[in-house]
């Protein structure tokens, strides 16, 4: 009994520094924020700011050019990160090494001048532009730049690590012995990582979509520069309403259109994955 | 809000706190703000350096931009701390009204009957003098534009392609622009229906930008041939290599003021509205349009060739078109909301 009471204490101890940065660095001013978007200036309750956001195509339109962006760049980075993971997780300690740290190393540069580079690649006489061109497949003109195709690209680049990293975590852990036993059975190596390494590596591949598809919602540089002033979603809609027009309340009313939206997409996701796969 | 109000008057109290307590010495002193950056440097050279010098004065500068120099004179109402305040968004017009300003009579002003006329007009409503204009008019591609623009309806002309950029209206600069061509097409601050409408038929062949740096990479970068912006950044694109030219539209030329201003209940008038006449001095103003192609307001500053071909000057001076700031503001942003609806695909 006093050994349990101890435990508890010692768990609260431990526990106070993370809970308190938390409760202050994040909680406290976030709901702040989340408050306003539900005040009237008098200090009483109003949902006006967010039926304006709701009963708005416009703004119903940038909602959802955020979730289908969100979910392109969640199933590419998932497409192309699965097989890449799992010639990691079975390659070479030294290999895997030097894999990790390409694929790490974008993330050590800011995505500001990741942005840039791209700017330069799709822009009008960029590299991509120019090479469709003299391939015969777009006028002289052409740009990717400010375009939705432009978005994307550079989104997957920049979320990519996250996928891979979650997928490969999780890959690392299955005991390859299975696979063997898999191939002494007779699948081949397609065979066993769609009926064996796929569907045991799948919590891997759920936290690493959870992760890309919520940052990409809430990224807003990327998108503001890769696809201009045409082009909003929502995060770059409340930074624009915060710092340019000063409408702090739309853009608390925002965020919480935002965070729910989030949240119940999400929250079924994780429900239907983990009543699958334990 | 009561927060925000709070920090901004605490960083505001800082701010000059700790200047004034250093200062209070035997030598007078006048509190003064710039704006930061390149403008600041120039500001302190050009206006700053030499006053002190001649008048035995110190100048304290503190650097805080247009609207955030309002709210800090809002806050200090019952004790004002800035002795000189420069506005470059119209706010003179908005403190004038709200009594945080001094009217200063122009036989005060050694310069002021030098002025042109729109420069002084201010000052009968308490406002300051405005001693420098920047210019909005059509900045152009010389090497890569069939002709040379004249006229804002040009933008519309099918010579330029899709070379066009259009400045977003969260950009101070690019609401000028916008109001201007909207008042071409027959709007006014009460219907800018006319300049949205005719702005959708531009949409397609633009890119749309939101700040300022982006004109001047679309010029290098994005083959862009033709934008509606001021005078001082295609001074500033030419410099860092591009052959572009500034041309006023023919149908008039909106402009940013900026204004030099003295504040109310504060000791050290007369040596305040000493330095804001020095601003106003034709060798200051043609200083400023050497170096970074600012119209002159006073009608005597005499510029060189190269200057005089790059900036607004003379008559065209006197005939520049202003936007009500207070109206303005009240439309504002609604506008906005309107521009981002219009252009949003």
């Amino acid at each position: 009994m006093r050994n349990a009471m101890s435990n508890r204490r010692d768990d609260v101890i431990l526990l106070s520094p993370g809970l308190l940065l938390l409760v202050l660095g994040f909680l406290v001013p976030a709901a702040t924020i989340l408050v306003l978007g539900v005040q009237d200036p008098e200090g009483g309750f109003t949902l006006g700011y967010l039926a304006r956001f709701l009963g708005d195509p416009h703004y119903l339109a940038i909602a959802w050019r955020t979730i289908k962006l969100s979910l392109l760049i969640t199933l590419i980075c998932a497409l192309a990160g699965f097989p890449l993971a799992y010639v990691m997780a079975r390659a070479g300690a030294r290999l895997r090494l030097w894999l990790i740290i390409c694929i790490t190393l974008p993330l050590m540069t800011s995505v500001v001048v990741r942005t840039f580079g791209w700017m330069v690649l799709l822009g009008r006489g960029g590299l991509v532009p120019d090479v469709l061109h003299s391939l015969g497949f777009v006028r002289r003109n052409f740009t990717l730049m400010h375009t939705e195709t432009a978005i994307v690209v550079g989104m997957a680049q920049v979320l990519f690590p996250f996928m891979v990293l979650s997928i490969l975590g999780v890959i690392m852990k299955i005991d390859w012995r299975i696979e063997e036993a898999c191939r002494v059975m007779g699948c081949s190596l397609l065979q066993t990582v769609r009926r064996v390494v796929l569907p045991l590596s799948l919590p891997g591949v759920v936290a690493g979509s959870l992760l890309v598809f919520t940052l990409s919602c809430s990224y807003f540089v990327t998108p503001a520069l890769l696809g201009g002033a045409r082009l909003p979603v929502v995060a770059g809609s409340i930074y624009e309403t915060a710092t340019k027009t000063l409408d702090w309340p739309f853009a608390a009313a925002q965020s919480i259109v935002l965070l729910v939206g989030v949240m119940l997409l999400l929250i079924p996701y994780v429900r239907l994955s983990r009543r699958h796969h334990g | 809000m009561n927060a925000r109000k709070l920090i901004s008057a605490l960083v505001c109290a800082t701010s000059i706190a700790l200047p004034m307590a250093a200062a209070y010495a035997q030598q007078q002193t006048l509190v003064v703000n710039s704006w930061g950056g390149a403008y600041e440097k120039l500001h302190r050279k050009l206006v700053f350096e030499p006053f002190e010098k001649a008048n035995n004065v110190k100048i304290q500068v503190v650097t805080v931009y247009s609207a955030d120099t309002l709210a800090q004179l809002r806050a200090q109402k019952s004790a004002p701390q800035y002795d000189v305040v420069h506005f470059s968004g119209g706010q003179e017009v908005v403190a004038a009204r709200e009594g945080l300003l001094a009217p200063i009579k122009p036989e005060e002003l050694k310069n002021a009957a030098d002025l042109y006329p729109f420069a002084a007009a201010g000052m009968a409503r308490g406002e300051g003098p405005a001693h420098l204009v920047t210019a909005m008019g059509l900045l152009y591609n010389e090497k890569k534009v069939p002709r040379a623009p004249t006229s804002w309806k040009d933008l519309w002309s099918k010579d330029y392609g899709d070379h066009l950029v259009l400045i977003d209206l969260s950009n101070s600069y690019g609401m000028l622009g916008f109001l201007m061509m909207n008042q071409v097409w027959g709007g006014s601050l009460d219907d800018t229906a006319p300049g949205l409408t005719k702005v959708r038929e531009l949409l397609d062949r633009s890119v749309v930008i939101s700040s300022t740096p982006e004109v001047q990479q679309n010029f290098a970068q994005n083959d862009a041939w033709i934008a509606p912006f001021s005078q001082d950044y295609g001074h500033i694109i030419r410099q860092g290599g591009q052959p572009v030219k500034f041309v006023p539209g023919s149908e008039g030329t909106p402009a940013i003021y900026f204004t030099a201003n003295l504040v109310a209940n504060r000791p050290n008038q007369e040596l305040a509205k000493k330095l804001i006449d020095f601003e106003l001095s034709p060798e200051v103003q043609a200083e400023f349009a050497r170096e970074m192609r600012y119209s002159p307001t006073n009608r005597k500053t005499v510029l060189d060739a190269a200057t005089a071909a790059d900036v607004v000057t003379g008559d065209a001076v006197a005939s520049l078109v202003r936007f009500d700031p207070v109206k303005l503001e009240s439309i504002r942003l609604d506008l906005i909301e309107k521009w981002k609806k219009l252009i949003a695909r």
